[in-house]
């Protein structure tokens, strides 16, 4: 839908701002909802996600001692102010992105890292020994999954020749679908997402069995409850890029609903299929799989891409060049 | 990344509050980056005083104080207590009390496996096997329930008896019951023998080998993982269970895959001896009269609890009140086991290991007065009190 929203109602309201939180409490009711469903559970009533999130606010924060004080109260704050921002560059429930030129993949790529820079950061700052352990394996996780997910979401890029995802959106519904293009990149890209998200089984940085909430171990009140928005606002832009890029994009809020909902259950289901995976196996497990996947995936594209006015039309719409 | 406050040693410590421990207890793991180096637990946070207050209560009140030892195996407590003084007293309990309180003890093994296999998948980050498996728990925890009147502390033993009936409509509710849980355990040995992220943190995590078992005294499925042939239903046979024995289940590898898989076929054993004991058994009475006042004498009775085996000592001073009673629960035995497995091994590890012993806590905590050459201390009940009071002002 072609509707250009003045950047300040963006950036406030809709479709980014305001509407966005909300929504981001919605996919976590949603994806709570359906991982206790899968799970034998009668789970969260729809109102949770915010009664945790109004009920945290209203809470005295504790400042421990031995932390940077500043740096305590700024993190929560930029990891969701990234969050936030990266919203304006995703064609969001369908609506034309507010910003756009060439390369905003890129930026938008980087802004959603901030979220676990963020994190890691927040676990250094205190002495906490759970803290930094949960900081070390968040920063740990970040330099695995990172690179896969960025290769896995510049294979439409290439396939399209833009890097502009509004263009990308656009021109991923013409062709064939991608994810049947490229699988592999769908699912790293997933994948990729679910290690983002801190999801299980990636959910080793915040393993509560072992050392309690990790990097949030030392938050409380305000400051927890803006990295839990931050994570809910993440979790809406993560499904709307892998949606938009490997599910044929978006041309209304219609579409957006369907596509990222069957994303969400697909992701759901993949939280309550798996046991936790030790740091050390997550790190394994990017680099000697899902990297070479990718790579390999890449190479057919491109050489597809090479031979495609040679060859045969059909490559040709195959791989969208 | 080197962590700021300690350079040279790292060490991170669980519990006595930590939301891997469903218990207090309290360890510290020294680690390097993510390996553990060094590991020493401290016990004793939730030590209640029983022994002695057993000393004050007679025997027939006490058997009530030993049932709430433990809140998993409330029944072995029990009946190992109950065995004991019938022991000390020259009765025995007809034999349907002994086949209804093999009865008892089975379901309740089931009960405590099908609950430690939750615990374990929760500590590995499994929590859908953690919440299947707890659920169909509730099939035998009703069960017990429609037999006993309680979940929890069934107090189907009397001394002399039990006091406990099994009906027609009882034993049918049972049979259907294991049925239902035969079908789901079976899936569940599937899930841990062949999930792969499940065995990637349970193949090979936390070996011990028999050398190392036998050395270290432990008992139970934890021994039996490492292939240590003890169990005292076999050895020396309480109960019923000469009449319906039980075959021994030992596996090898003795890591996590192999606790898992002990206990999982340890359930199949259970599922098929309370099928047993339903279909045959014995008729007659339930109780036999003991007498109030004990003779003196002293006894050792030892039982199988799921977690491996329970010593009670028993001094009788031929009045209506022990003399002296002594718990030895298995998870003390194991504890050392613990600590030995776990160098070398990932801090993701820890709780998996700690929990493949299935511990409990509050079971196995004792006071001791360390006898040492210069501040030797003893302490009456009175003194002992006193300073709980004080220490905990």
């Amino acid at each position: 839908m072609n509707i250009n929203f003045p950047p300040i109602v963006a950036l406030l309201f809709f479709p980014g701002g305001a509407f966005l939180l909300f929504s981001g409490l919605v996919f976590e009711y949603i994806d709570r909802k359906l991982v206790a469903r899968f799970q034998n559970r009668i789970g969260p009533r729809w109102f949770q996600p915010l009664a945790d999130v109004v009920k945290l606010l209203a809470k005295e924060e504790i400042i421990p001692t031995g932390v940077m004080k500043g740096l305590f109260v700024a993190l929560p704050v930029v990891a969701l102010t990234a969050a936030l921002t990266s919203a304006l560059y995703v064609p969001l429930f369908g609506f034309k992105p507010v910003f756009s030129f060439q390369g905003d993949l890129i930026v938008t790529l980087y802004l959603l890292s901030m979220m676990t820079l963020c994190i890691g950061l927040a676990g250094a700052n205190t002495e906490d020994r759970f803290s930094l352990i949960g900081a070390t394996r968040a920063l740990t996780q970040l330099f695995s999954y990172e690179a896969p997910f960025l290769l896995a979401l510049l294979g439409p890029a290439i396939a399209l020749r833009t890097w502009n995802i509004s263009e990308i959106n656009a021109g991923a519904g013409s062709g064939l679908w991608f994810i049947i293009a490229q699988p592999i990149g769908f699912v790293v890209a997933l994948v990729g997402l679910m290690g983002k998200l801190e999801l299980p089984p990636f959910d080793a940085p915040e393993a509560e069995t072992e050392i309690v909430a990790g990097a949030f171990t030392e938050y409380s009140g305000r400051g927890f409850a803006i990295f839990k928005i931050g994570r809910d606002v993440e979790l809406v832009i993560g499904l709307t890029l892998v949606a938009s890029f490997y599910m044929g994009g978006f041309a209304t809020p219609l579409d957006f609903l369907w596509k990222t909902l069957l994303l969400l259950l697909v992701t759901a289901a993949l939280q309550s299929l798996f046991a936790r995976l030790r740091i050390d196996q997550t790190v394994g497990m990017w680099w000697r799989v899902g990297v070479l996947m990718v790579l390999l995936q890449l190479v057919v594209i491109i050489v597809g891409q090479q031979l495609a006015p040679v060859i045969q039309p059909a490559l040709q719409s195959l791989f969208g060049g | 990344m080197e962590p700021k406050t300690a350079p040279e040693k790292f060490i991170v410590p669980i519990g006595p509050q930590h939301p891997a421990l469903k218990e207090p207890g309290h360890f510290e793991f020294t680690v390097e980056g993510e390996v553990v180096t060094n590991a020493t637990a401290r016990l004793g946070f939730v030590h209640r005083g029983m022994e002695k207050g057993a000393e004050n209560r007679t025997w027939v009140q006490d058997l009530y104080l030993m049932e709430r030892v433990c809140g998993i195996c409330s029944h072995v407590h029990a009946l190992a207590f109950s065995l004991g003084v019938e022991k000390l007293a020259g009765v025995q309990a007809p034999p349907r009390a002994q086949a209804i309180r093999e009865l008892v003890s089975e379901l309740e093994r089931i009960h405590s496996h099908l609950l430690w296999l939750g615990v374990a998948a929760h500590e590995g980050g499994f929590d859908t096997l953690f919440m299947f498996s707890w659920r169909d728990r509730e099939t035998v925890m009703d069960l017990l329930e429609t037999i006993s009147g309680n979940r929890v502390n069934y107090s189907a033993n009397v001394l002399g008896g039990v006091k406990i009936d099994i009906n027609e409509k009882q034993a049918d509710a049972i049979r259907k019951g294991m049925d239902f849980l035969e079908e789901r355990t079976q899936h569940y040995l599937k899930v841990v023998t062949e999930d792969e992220t499940f065995l990637g943190r349970t193949r090979n995590i936390g070996v011990m080998t028999y050398e190392q078992a036998d050395f270290l005294g432990a008992i139970g499925p934890t021994g039996r993982a490492s292939g240590v042939k003890r169990d005292v239903r076999v050895d020396s046979p309480y109960t019923a269970y000469s009449d319906f024995p039980v075959n021994l289940v030992t596996h090898t590898h003795g890591d996590l895959e192999a606790r898992f898989i002990v206990r999982i076929k340890e359930l199949y054993e259970s599922y098929r001896l309370v099928r047993e004991l339903v279909d045959k058994m014995p008729a007659g009475e339930l109780t036999v009269k003991v007498p109030r006042r004990i003779p003196e004498g002293e006894v050792i009775s030892r039982v199988e609890a799921p977690r491996g085996e329970l010593l009670y000592f028993l001094k009788s001073n031929g009045s209506d009140k022990p003399e002296r009673v002594k718990v030895r629960t298995p998870s003390l035995c194991n504890w050392s086991s613990v600590l030995v497995t776990a160098v070398g091994h990932n801090l993701a590890d820890m709780p998996m290991i700690l929990a493949g012993i299935d511990p409990c806590f509050s079971c196995n905590d004792r006071v001791v007065t360390v006898n040492r050459k210069t501040d030797s201390t003893q302490m009456d009940w009175e003194d002992l009190r006193q300073y709980g009071i004080e220490y905990y002002k």
